[in-house]
């Protein structure tokens, strides 16, 4: 393929790539965080149990983790042609990522939020904070450091969520990688799509880990 | 009016694999300006009463009541609102990780509800009592361990309460610090006039601050009351193990005629022992010694082992009578 049209064609599937993933993880996070929070409150050691409504939350995170991301895709079409209109292109992988990634950033965000010290959510509770308080004051800032990291592993896994789902019209790289690499045998192009998933990966990588750092007041400058 | 007052306490952990009764029967009352020691061995139940106090910990049965409120008759919101009132330091000072010194005072202050102008004010006020001015923009981790507790004793004084709880407050901290700490505990309850549970594993810190103590045993109340009256007389086996923890031991040991002499009050600064060799020129062997020094006063007990000659046996044993101290035989284990 020439140079003048690979650069628009990778451009497009870079900026496709980018929509899917960044909005996918977004809305995954808009459903995972209640649930991460719901699961650590109701659970038989959280602040508030609820044993059933634990166990029937823990249970569907588990089954939809367990689907393969492929299965997935496949079986959820009729949903996704009833919120997406169609069941190809970028937009419309957005429902399947999302069913898939917001079970995994749930699990992600309840183990971050599981390492806040006991101590210190017993030293809340005896200062007379109430429930809503200890979220919003000691458990979500004093996890920070781990959800950013958790973040940045989630919206790693979506990237490469997002590119398998190329191989059902998904759109982005990983359907530029599918079509023109794969059925028409040209592996050059192959290879740049690969390249600049990889570069993509590197950038999360480097941004997330960055901030965490920066923003952690738990190491001794 | 007692300010704290635990009626007929008794807690019951049910596990999967076993019951366990932390608590049992415990009827204790705490007065106003008291610094009150709780005292046991590990596992004894220590750690369960004080978040009993506070309702952290539920009793199975009987009632905490809080200057006159039995907290099993709150709502949570009452409930909160008391805590607000009875604040508490821990082992492991229990600080905010991800926030500096003025925001972990700040901490109980925003619970309260205060406005933000009245927080810093008040966070200036509490730097001075702890001595923490210089390090008001660090981060716990870049605090020493009594630092870190003068922390969190700034974050317990900020909201005025009535009461503070210590949970094993300076059982993290080396010996000199300990002694920083229970100063500066002894202080605020002199200045301020708020009481203090202690709950502790270390004699030394009962003799330090402590006005009464109460011995827990197995989840037992062995003995409570003033703290010289329990450590001169302690009457129960639970607390004569814990204030003479050697005394057994050093029996075994004995071989010639001893004695064992009880200190209960006497002036601490009259060295008896040395009067006894340098006035009656007796020679006596300290087999054992636990003595300690409280407000002055001298209480424990030392086990001596005397010259052959009766004459002097009998010497010695009027000399340390005339002082005022209690002389008892100890039985000879070896023959
Ligand atoms: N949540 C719990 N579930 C089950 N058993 C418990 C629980 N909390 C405490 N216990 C048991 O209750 C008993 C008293 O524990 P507690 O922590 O009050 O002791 P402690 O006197 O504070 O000991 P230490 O000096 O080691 O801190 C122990 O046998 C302990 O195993
Ligand atoms: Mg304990």
């Amino acid at each position: 393929m020439p140079i003048e049209k690979m650069i628009p064609l990778m451009t497009a599937g870079v900026c496709d790539t980018l929509y899917m993933t960044l909005v996918s993880t977004l809305f995954a996070y808009l459903l995972g965080f209640p649930l991460a929070i719901l699961l650590v409150l109701t659970s038989p050691k959280g602040l508030k149990p609820i044993p059933v409504l634990y166990r029937i939350m823990d249970a569907i995170v588990n089954i939809f983790r367990s689907i393969p991301f492929l299965i997935l895709l496949i079986m959820v079409i009729p949903l996704t042609r009833l919120i997406a209109g169609k069941a190809y292109g970028s937009t419309a992988t957005i429902v399947p990522l999302v069913i898939a990634a917001a079970p995994y950033v749930a699990r992600m965000i309840e183990s971050s939020l599981l390492e806040v010290d006991p101590g210190v959510i017993e030293m809340a509770q005896s200062a007379g904070a109430s429930i809503p308080t200890i979220v919003f004051k000691v458990l979500i800032p004093e996890a920070k450091t781990s959800l950013i990291v958790g973040a940045t592993i989630s919206t790693g896994t979506i990237l490469g969520y997002s590119a398998m789902s190329g191989a059902v019209g998904g759109g982005g790289l990983g359907q530029i990688a599918i079509s023109y690499g794969y059925n028409r045998y040209q592996t050059s192009v192959m290879l740049v799509t690969v390249v600049l998933l990889v570069i993509l990966m590197q950038i999360f990588q480097i941004v997330g880990m960055t901030i965490a750092r920066k923003t952690d007041k738990r190491t001794r400058e | 009016m007692a300010l704290i007052e635990l009626n007929h306490l008794t807690k019951t952990f049910v596990t999967k694999s076993q019951t366990v009764d932390a608590l049992k029967d415990i009827s204790l009352s705490i007065d106003k300006g008291d610094i009150y020691g709780i005292i046991g061995m590990s596992g004894a139940g220590k750690s369960t009463l004080v978040r009993c106090i506070n309702y952290l910990e539920r009793p199975t049965s009987g009632d905490v009541i809080i200057d006159g409120k039995n907290l099993s008759k709150l709502s949570d919101s009452e409930l909160r609102q008391l805590r607000q009132q009875v604040s508490m330091i821990f082992q492991h000072f229990n600080l905010l990780q991800q926030r500096d010194v003025r925001g972990n005072i700040a901490f109980a202050m925003e619970i309260a509800g205060m406005k933000k102008p009245d927080i810093d004010k008040r966070i200036d006020e509490l730097l001075d009592i702890v001595s923490l001015r210089e390090r008001q923009h660090n981060y716990p981790s870049q605090l020493s361990g009594g630092q870190q507790q003068r922390v969190a004793i700034a974050r317990a004084l900020a909201t005025n309460p009535k009461i503070i709880l210590c949970d094993e407050a300076t059982s993290a901290l080396d010996p000199q610090t300990t002694q920083q700490i229970l100063a500066l505990l002894k202080d605020i309850n002199q200045r301020m006039g708020i009481t203090i549970v202690i709950i502790t594993h270390e004699m030394s810190v009962v003799e330090s601050i402590c006005s009464h103590v109460a011995i827990i045993d197995e989840g037992v109340l062995a003995e409570s009351g003033p703290v010289e009256t329990i450590f001169s007389q302690p009457k129960t086996a639970a607390a004569k193990r814990l204030i003479f923890r050697n005394v057994q031991k050093a029996e075994k040991l004995i071989g010639d005629r001893m004695i064992r002499i009880v200190f209960d009050g006497q002036q601490a600064d009259e060295p008896v022992i040395a009067q006894l060799i340098n006035q009656c020129h007796i020679m006596v062997n300290i087999q054992f010694a636990d003595t300690r020094n409280v407000g002055g006063k001298a209480f424990g007990q030392m086990v001596l082992q005397l010259p052959d000659d009766h004459l002097q046996q009998d010497k010695a044993i009027y000399f340390l009578k005339e002082k005022g101290l209690k002389v008892e035989e100890v039985k000879n284990h070896a023959h």
